[in-house]
């Protein structure tokens, strides 16, 4: 059933959840476009949010890849959202202590490295580890990272962090100047005109590089999930005795998913670098780890539309606190806190579980219809 | 200086043994890793705080220490002890979880303790209103500098710890508790009520926390993240000690602060590792216990 050749069909197969979700996009979104035609959200302001939300997508489709899939409970986001984003500073900054000055694609590079590198540092000890055990030893060395950074001074300046990161398309041949010759656009007069100069189209810009890392990675994960490597992690994660007796090296797996998760999440840090062109220990504060936690149990373990739902639904959180007249720290652990208390006591699967999208379209049966005759209508022992 | 080094590892440990014992005894009973155990030391230290406003310095003092003090410890394991319960009858209760599952609730709830607080008190830092003393004279000689308040510390951790010891042997809960820690199901069948053991094991283990919590504010000062700062450490702690073991977490604690505090003794021996890094090397611990004996020190029962 698609959505283009037989609308009303695609609509009847929703779940409810799936509806209800639908109807919620459809109404923030008309929100959005009313603030943004009314001038109570600056365009430019709205393209840095749209980024934050593919951010925030990003890490989600990493965790879900580790935890959604493979059931493994990885406390280090943070640690690897940062190591990506301090990757790719260090390399390209004008402000790095070490080598600096470097192209951005370098920096993606080398950013990816340090991920695939620190992956190997914490998975190799902790993925043999008991389910509970791997949480605490992953925060904990998500942590020892974290220490790591902000006292390092000749590595990585310290807690002063490092400026002077170049935008992601400095030293690309036409991108680099795009924002600059593009022209300014006005619309409406006066002081509540809108204003579209260069940097709406640096953010727009931005917005096209995380929409492209968010597309790639959803088409690459959900390729590798339907395949039969996904199907082997899906086994550990029920059951990963019955995996080890067939034969699959699990903790090989384990490793696998662990290290494809962790690039992923380290991509999102070279965005967040990349845009905000500053980064600083407190990037890798446990918080972010959260933050992201509750974005994959939100959305549902396992499901990648979860995922950028997650995403989104965080950014709204963290950015729509700003709004309220009291202190925006606390309450945004308050909603954090209340979310994950709410959705594990009355929906612990999330909203937007994993249904038919693990697997390939053609391979789903039809449900067997009922035989009409011969069938007993009560099982041996029913009243 | 190691004398002086071991006295300050003395007084963090007991600190640590106090939350470790709490998260340890919970891991027995309800089988999880309660990530909110370090949450409930801030309340306990946030209600002391409170509460010794109120009440204020009551006449006479022991170690330095006002009776308004010793009656702010109590409020902070009551109240700390009363949020346990009310938690565990309103969230926990019901909920058909594994043990992953009650972990994230935990990690929620911890938030929404922290949220609460910060919310009353604002991210700043603050301090009981109990006049900062100088070390010890008589032990100054040594090298030891210590004031009366960390002795302070260390008896009351020592009377808790003991008394603990004594109800956990010698008394008929003890006993029911000691049997549910190590089969649930055989408890129940012998006839324990094992939902009123389990209330039980959150007052105890949430009104230590809550004595901790209060000792951490008069150690250093009261923010509202100190217990989830601390709270890897004792996770440390009680990993070494081997999880789910009481006595397992009194030794853990108390390697793990007096680690903690020697780590300045490593650059003395010419070793280029800081006292920025004393946390790190307590996790790093922690992951190595867990990779080559997971089962901690002490071994898993109680």
């Amino acid at each position: 059933m698609s959505l283009t050749t037989d609308p009303k069909g695609y609509w009847t197969d929703l779940t409810v959840a799936e509806k209800g979700v639908s109807v919620g996009v459809v109404l923030f979104a008309a929100a959005l476009l009313f603030s943004l035609l009314t001038g109570g959200l600056a365009p430019t302001y709205f393209l840095y949010l749209v980024g934050l939300a593919g951010m925030y997508a990003l890490l989600s489709l990493g965790l879900n890849s580790q935890w959604g899939f493979s059931g493994l409970i990885n406390f280090s986001v943070a640690a690897f959202f940062g190591i990506g984003a301090y990757g790719t500073a260090l390399a390209s900054a004008s402000g790095s202590p070490i080598a600096g000055g470097l192209p951005p694609v370098v920096g993606l590079l080398a950013a990816l490295a340090l991920a695939t590198m620190l992956a190997l540092f914490i998975g190799i000890p902790t993925l043999r580890l008991r389910a509970d055990y791997l949480a605490i030893a992953s925060i904990g060395l998500a942590e020892v990272v974290r220490i790591i950074v902000r006292n390092q001074d000749d590595w990585t300046n310290g807690s002063a962090g490092v400026r002077g990161i170049p935008s992601f398309f400095e030293g690309w041949p036409v991108l680099e100047t795009l924002p600059e010759t593009l022209p300014t656009l006005v619309f409406g007069s006066g002081p509540g005109a809108t204003v579209l100069n260069a940097p709406f189209w640096q953010a727009l810009l931005n917005v096209g590089l995380v929409l492209a890392f968010v597309g790639l990675c959803y088409l690459v994960l959900r390729r590798a999930h339907r395949s039969p490597w996904g199907r082997v992690l899906r086994t550990i994660r029920s059951d990963e005795d019955l995996a080890r007796a067939l034969g699959k090296n699990t903790y090989g797996f384990k490793m696998q998913s662990f290290v494809l998760g962790s690039l992923i999440m380290a991509l999102a840090g070279v965005f967040y670098a990349h845009l905000n062109l500053y980064v600083s220990p407190g990037d890798l504060d446990p918080i972010t780890t959260f933050y992201v936690w509750v974005a994959v149990i939100l959305g549902g373990s396992g499901s990648n539309r979860g995922a950028l739902f997650g995403g989104v639904v965080i950014v709204a959180i963290r950015e729509g606190t700003r709004a309220l007249p009291v202190d925006a720290a606390p309450m945004r652990l308050l909603f954090i806190g209340l979310i994950i208390v709410f959705l594990m006591r009355f929906r612990p699967q999330g909203v937007l579980p994993p249904q038919k999208e693990l697997i390939w379209p053609g391979t789903v049966d039809e449900t067997p219809q009922q035989p009409d005759s011969g069938v007993r209508e009560t099982k041996a022992g029913e009243q | 200086m190691v004398l002086d080094l071991l006295a300050s590892g003395l007084v963090f440990s007991s600190i640590i043994v106090l939350g470790s014992i709490g998260l340890s005894l919970v891991y027995s009973i309800a089988n999880f890793a309660n990530f909110a155990h370090g949450d409930t030391m801030t309340i306990g230290a946030y209600t002391s705080l409170v509460t010794f406003g109120a009440v204020g310095g009551l006449g006479g003092s022991v170690l330095g220490l006002p009776f308004g003090f010793f009656v702010a410890l109590l409020a902070g394991i009551a109240v700390a002890a009363l949020v346990a319960v009310v938690t565990e009858k309103l969230v926990y209760d019901g909920m058909d979880l594994d043990s992953i599952g009650l972990l994230i609730v935990s990690i929620g709830l911890a938030f929404i303790y922290r949220a609460v607080i910060q919310l009353g008190f604002s991210a700043q830092s603050t301090r009981y209103g109990i006049q900062a003393l100088r070390p010890i004279e008589a032990l100054l000689p040594y090298g030891v500098r210590v004031t009366q308040h960390d002795v302070a510390i260390v008896v009351s951790a020592a009377v808790l710890v003991t008394g603990l010891h004594v109800l956990l042997q010698y008394s008929d809960l003890g006993r029911k508790m000691r049997a549910m820690a190590d089969n649930p199901d055989l408890a129940r069948v012998s006839g324990i009520r094992t939902d009123r053991i389990k209330l039980w094991t959150w007052v105890i283990g949430a009104g230590l926390a809550g004595a901790g919590g209060a000792f951490l504010g008069l150690y250093s000062q009261l923010t509202p993240r100190m217990g989830f700062n601390l709270l890897l450490l004792i996770f440390a702690a009680v990993i070494l000690g081997g999880i789910g073991s009481v006595y397992g977490a009194m030794l853990g604690g108390f390697l793990i602060g007096v680690i903690n505090q020697m780590t300045p003794l490593l650059s003395q021996i010419g070793i280029p590792i800081g006292i920025e890094y004393a946390d790190a090397i307590a996790f790093v611990i922690m992951v190595v216990v867990l990779l080559f004996r997971p089962n901690g020190i002490a071994g898993e029962a109680t």
